[in-house]
């Protein structure tokens, strides 16, 4: 009895820890750091966490979760719905596709498939606002995002493993 | 045990995957679908997007709050380097700012003569919202800043809004206490403008960089880089004279705006609640004549008496009474600007 219950709460349980992680990305992203100068360009957490999470456990970060990560990030930019989540789902089909791939590779080639994915994400980006506005933009604030977030995948890797280690049983 | 779950993988797996892949498929047509509705009918979402804003902008104000002590630490940070140099330029400005303040004043005494004397509308005054910034990035098409004051603080859409230097964008959203302001670098962001120096008209309009084009400039615009580019209130959106920045000369020779403000470094900002005259007084062809030539009729307009080079108080001249405008208030001198960097514009005057 007790147990045919705890097992569905400890899957939601389970299951909300990725999500709740990658919603706290997005929110990440969009803290006013006051870093930069002129035009905001933050690098893309969100991207990391579902680029970790479709590496390492798909399971737990299921196609309808990476929508709504995406999705509320469009809610919260203000900007076209539907254009992160998206981006969002065409990286981590790419990922859940190749994980065999990368599963026990160094974690070089892991951070450089990440950079690849972070390029296929800000051209994806690119192409559909371009669509979207119905004008050539300039793909420079693409490039860096994904550069920046390129560079601080080790940063966010790390604490998403913290994560995984701490809160989630290992399948 | 293990046998069994091994079984049950094996039924499972290929079903897994076809789930996966039939949900993936679902996502991705919803997301699709979303973008070309949106597309086609863009205030469709407006609700849940300002819903969004509300719901979470408690939330950002709670990680965002840290960061003030941050964010002040690093400004005091930058500060400590150049404080010696800092502090001899503040003087040098200061010294000019006292000569200008005498100016000015003497200035606003000459404008409100004429302004009697023409009987100009003068503009209602402006007062403002104080606001925090508790998001600051749309990602990189997208340039909106979400703050801490909502309606419940008397904000609503359209309104202006500008940090410590000059203007930064226009409310587009509020939530009872949040709102949502589109950056003057945003794609979709058209502001009317004036360039000072050469009164020419022209839209600014955002382009995601740093510096937003100036668009339909007239082709005999006498308009030269390092002019200030100001709202010029068409269209009654935004009050008249917000300082924006100055005009600077792109490589391929049009003319684009270097803001005054960092929008990325806003940490504060202000909505200004400004009235627009509602009630438009239509004229006549013959009124319009007639008013124009009663002004033009003394053949020497009163001379202006030079007033004191320090007038402590602008409002202890007697004005002359205003016959045409008896609303208008005389007392309280109009405050187009409650902020504004002085450095720049007047750097170059002085130059």
């Amino acid at each position: 009895m007790d147990r045919s219950l705890s097992r569905p709460l400890s899957a939601l349980y389970q299951l909300s820890i990725p999500f709740v992680v990658a919603l706290l990305c997005v929110m990440f992203s969009m803290l006013p750091l006051g870093l930069s100068s002129g035009v905001v360009i933050a690098p893309s957490f969100a991207l990391m966490a579902v680029y970790y999470w479709g590496l390492y456990r798909p399971d737990l970060m299921p196609p309808f979760t990476v929508f709504l990560v995406g999705l509320f990030q469009d809610l919260m930019s203000g900007g076209p719905l539907g254009l992160w989540s998206l981006v969002y789902l065409a990286v981590y089909g790419v990922v859940v596709s190749q994980r065999l791939f990368f599963i026990g590779k160094a974690f070089l080639a892991i951070w450089f498939g990440f950079g690849v994915m972070a390029l296929v994400a800000g051209t994806i980006s690119w192409v559909v606002s371009c669509l979207y506005f119905g004008m050539v933009l300039s793909p420079l604030s693409v490039l860096v995002l994904a550069l920046l977030s390129f560079v601080l995948y080790p940063v966010a890797a790390r604490f998403f493993a913290a994560v995984q280690n701490q809160f989630l049983i290992q399948p | 045990m293990r046998h069994r779950l091994g079984q049950a993988d094996r039924i499972t797996v290929p079903f897994r995957m076809l789930s996966h892949r039939f949900s993936m498929a679902v996502m991705l047509i919803i997301s699709c679908a979303l973008l070309l509705f949106g597309r086609a009918e863009a205030y469709v979402f407006d609700d849940a997007r300002t819903k969004t804003v509300e719901i979470m902008a408690p939330v950002m104000e709670l990680f965002s709050a840290p960061l003030s002590l941050f964010r002040n630490w690093l400004g005091n940070f930058d500060d400590y380097f150049d404080v010696y140099e800092k502090n001899r330029q503040l003087r040098e400005e200061n010294n000019r700012l006292l000569a200008w303040k005498t100016r000015a004043l003497r200035l606003e005494q000459v404008a409100i003569r004429y302004q009697d004397l023409l009987g100009v509308q003068l503009e209602p005054e402006i007062t403002y919202i104080s606001g925090r910034v508790v998001s600051d990035s749309g990602g990189p098409f997208v340039h909106t800043m979400i703050i801490n004051t909502g309606r419940k603080q008397g904000v609503t859409e359209g309104q202006a809004v500008v940090d410590r230097q000059g203007f930064i964008g226009r409310v587009v959203g509020t939530g009872r206490e949040a709102s949502r302001i589109l950056l003057i670098s945003d794609l979709n962001s058209r502001v009317p403008v004036l360039v000072e120096s050469s009164h020419d008209r022209a839209v600014m309009t955002g382009d995601n960089t740093s510096r937003p084009n100036l668009e339909f400039l007239s082709d005999n615009a006498e308009i030269k880089a390092g002019d200030r580019v100001v709202t010029s209130g068409s269209g009654g959106m935004l009050p008249p004279g917000l300082p924006i920045g100055v005009a600077v000369q792109a490589g391929d020779g049009k003319f684009r705006v270097q803001p005054f403000a960092n929008q990325a470094r806003a940490a504060y900002v202000r909505v200004l609640r400004y009235e627009f005259p509602k009630e438009i007084e239509l004229e006549t062809d013959e009124e319009v004549v007639t008013k124009t030539l009663s002004v033009e009729l003394p053949p020497q307009p009163p001379a202006l008496p030079e007033p004191e080079p320090s007038p402590a108080e602008p409002q202890a001249q007697p004005l002359p009474p205003t016959e045409s405008q008896p609303q208008v208030t005389t007392g309280e001198p109009i405050q187009v600007l409650p902020l504004g960097e002085p450095d720049e514009p007047l750097g170059d005057d002085d130059g």
